[in-house]
């Protein structure tokens, strides 16, 4: 008995995982190309404030992160779009006011306080994943590939030159806003698994990765999502045998891979 | 005649500016034309393209495209329209390689949910190949020198087969050499496919020899529009368009 509810946990960690890898990497290549680190970043930690709240109001912590960050993303969106603002400036706020915010209600939670379940929501688990949990994301991931395969030549075009797209004749507005809201649902599914602090590694590492190998951005659409599954599987292997928080341990391999990435790059040598 | 574009009184003014960039501009060219732009730096000669395609909206007056009104929303314009912009800010690490770059110019044309089909990709190759960039296909765009990157640009936007070309100053980036084969490439072009060319160029010496049309802009007016040998006459260019060379 005891062994199947092990086993369970097992299978749901490696298919949060994998998931989990595939989509915050994918949605990360929109991010680093398209210069939204700040922004995503911003939504990692909005979606950590929501799942605070949602928490010390005995609620569905998705529900809030996800409401948090997709607010996040449509009331930064146009102003990182217009650029009319240092957006940095008011990125900086709303992650140290979400910081502030989250950690307040952890805090304020009783009994829960601080304890393993809010914890989760920092650091991440592979403990909690359930059936929603997976459903969720399988969605979020179906969702996604469905997105860049019907309209790939729309967010290449816009990945290479938003203006030059929109001279070109494609829309390119829609596009930047469906990539923000995917994101912030993203990252609110990824809460449970990696952790409102270090989802933003996963979006960032894996394709920050591949970047050092090509130029060639069909490859990198298609191999960063790879690289952020097997930095996931390898996060929760460390996880589950040093008894690790899941997302610590995901972010750390994330890093080293882009630290190696880094070291080897044909880019990055001379001659 | 069918007109390709028409300006009815138009003046555009930049968002948070006081000064229109385009005072009351008149402008039609028909289908088919072939016309270059000249005039110092800051006299509209961009506003006006972008103003063509919808790029930037204008505030007064009418500018219609192949037929059609614009009123603020220019994308199905644009679909119709290439544009060779005067800067584009490509910096050395984009991860774009030249050929898709060359066959994204398409993208807008083919339409959403369409599939990129062979043709396209054989026309992107064409064109590639016509500018004589063949070597390049395969590097990145960021890696190339400013007049490669140029030609880059130039093959994406022929390569959309457009029914307008505009282009805003495509040879800056040249040598003489290549601006005198790129220039009669482009009046082949032209010949063989019909479209109506704008050109927005500050070497004289390189308008292309099917150009027939010269329009000088000065301050945000047109202030000569006429044909090549009436407006290139010396005392014309004195008055309206100071220190060009040739
Ligand atoms: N983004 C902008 N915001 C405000 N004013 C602008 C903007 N771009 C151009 N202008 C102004 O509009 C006027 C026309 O500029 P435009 O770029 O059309 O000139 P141009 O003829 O293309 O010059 P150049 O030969 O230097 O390219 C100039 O006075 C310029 O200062
Ligand atoms: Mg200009």
């Amino acid at each position: 008995m005891l062994e199947l509810v092990f086993t369970k946990i097992l299978l749901f960690a490696i298919i949060g995982a994998v998931l989990t890898g595939f989509t915050c990497s994918l949605m990360g290549t929109f991010v680093v190309r398209m210069n939204l680190s700040s922004l995503g970043f911003a939504m990692s930690h909005a979606a950590f404030a929501g799942a605070a709240l949602g928490i010390f109001l005995r609620k569905d912590p998705l529900i809030f992160a996800l409401l948090f960050s997709i607010f996040v993303s449509l009331a930064l969106g146009p102003l990182a779009d217009k650029a009319k603002l240092k957006t940095d400036v008011i990125i900086g706020v709303i992650f140290s006011l979400s910081m502030a915010i989250g950690l307040l209600f952890l805090n304020m939670s009783p009994d829960t306080a601080m304890s393993s379940t809010a914890l989760r929501i920092l650091w991440g688990s592979v403990l909690g994943m359930t059936t929603a949990d997976i459903m969720y994301l399988l969605i979020i991931s179906v969702i996604t590939i469905i997105f860049v395969m019907l309209f790939f030549k729309e967010i290449n075009s816009i990945l290479f030159d938003r203006k030059l797209a929109r001279a070109s004749g494609i829309n390119d507005k829609p596009f930047y806003y469906l990539i923000l809201f995917l994101t912030s649902v993203t990252v609110a599914f990824s809460l449970k698994l990696v952790g409102g602090l270090l989802v933003f590694a996963l979006m960032i590492n894996p394709t920050s990765s591949v970047y050092q190998f090509t130029y060639d951005m069909k490859k990198i659409i298609l191999l960063s999502p790879i690289v952020g599954v097997i930095s996931c599987l390898l996060g929760i292997l460390m996880s589950f045998s040093f008894d690790l928080p899941t997302g610590s341990a995901i972010a750390i391999v994330c890093s080293a891979i882009f630290g190696v990435s880094v070291l080897v790059s044909p880019k990055r040598r001379k001659g | 005649m069918d007109k390709a574009i028409e300006l009815h009184a138009v003046d555009t003014i930049y968002e948070g500016e006081k000064i229109p960039s385009l005072k009351n501009i008149n402008l039609h060219v028909n289908k088919g034309e072939f016309i270059a732009i000249i005039g110092p730096n800051g006299a509209g000669k961009t506003t006006l393209l972008e103003t063509i395609n919808g790029l930037l909206e204008s505030k007064k007056g009418k500018v219609i495209v192949l037929g059609k009104e614009l009123n603020g929303d220019g994308n199905g314009i644009r679909k119709l329209v290439g544009y060779v912009p005067q800067d584009y800010s490509i910096d050395e690490l984009t991860p774009f390689l030249v050929s898709d770059v060359v066959l994204m110019g398409r993208f807008g044309k083919i339409g959403l949910l369409k599939p990129i089909t062979k043709n396209d990709k054989e026309i992107a190759k064409n064109m590639i190949d016509y500018l004589g960039i063949s070597d390049l296909s395969h590097r990145p765009i960021g890696k190339l020198s400013g007049g490669q990157a140029q030609k880059v640009m130039i093959a994406r936007a022929l390569a959309k087969e457009p029914e307008i070309l505009l282009m805003d100053e495509p040879f800056s980036n040249l040598d003489f050499e290549a601006r005198k084969d790129v220039s009669e490439k482009l009046s082949h072009f032209h010949k063989s496919k019909q479209m109506t060319f704008v050109i927005v160029i500050h070497d004289i010496a390189s308008i292309p020899k099917v150009c027939n049309r010269i329009i000088v802009m000065d301050a945000g007016k047109i202030i000569a529009d006429g044909k090549k040998e009436d407006i290139l006459k010396p005392e014309l260019l004195e008055m309206g368009y100071k220190g060009i060379v040739c």
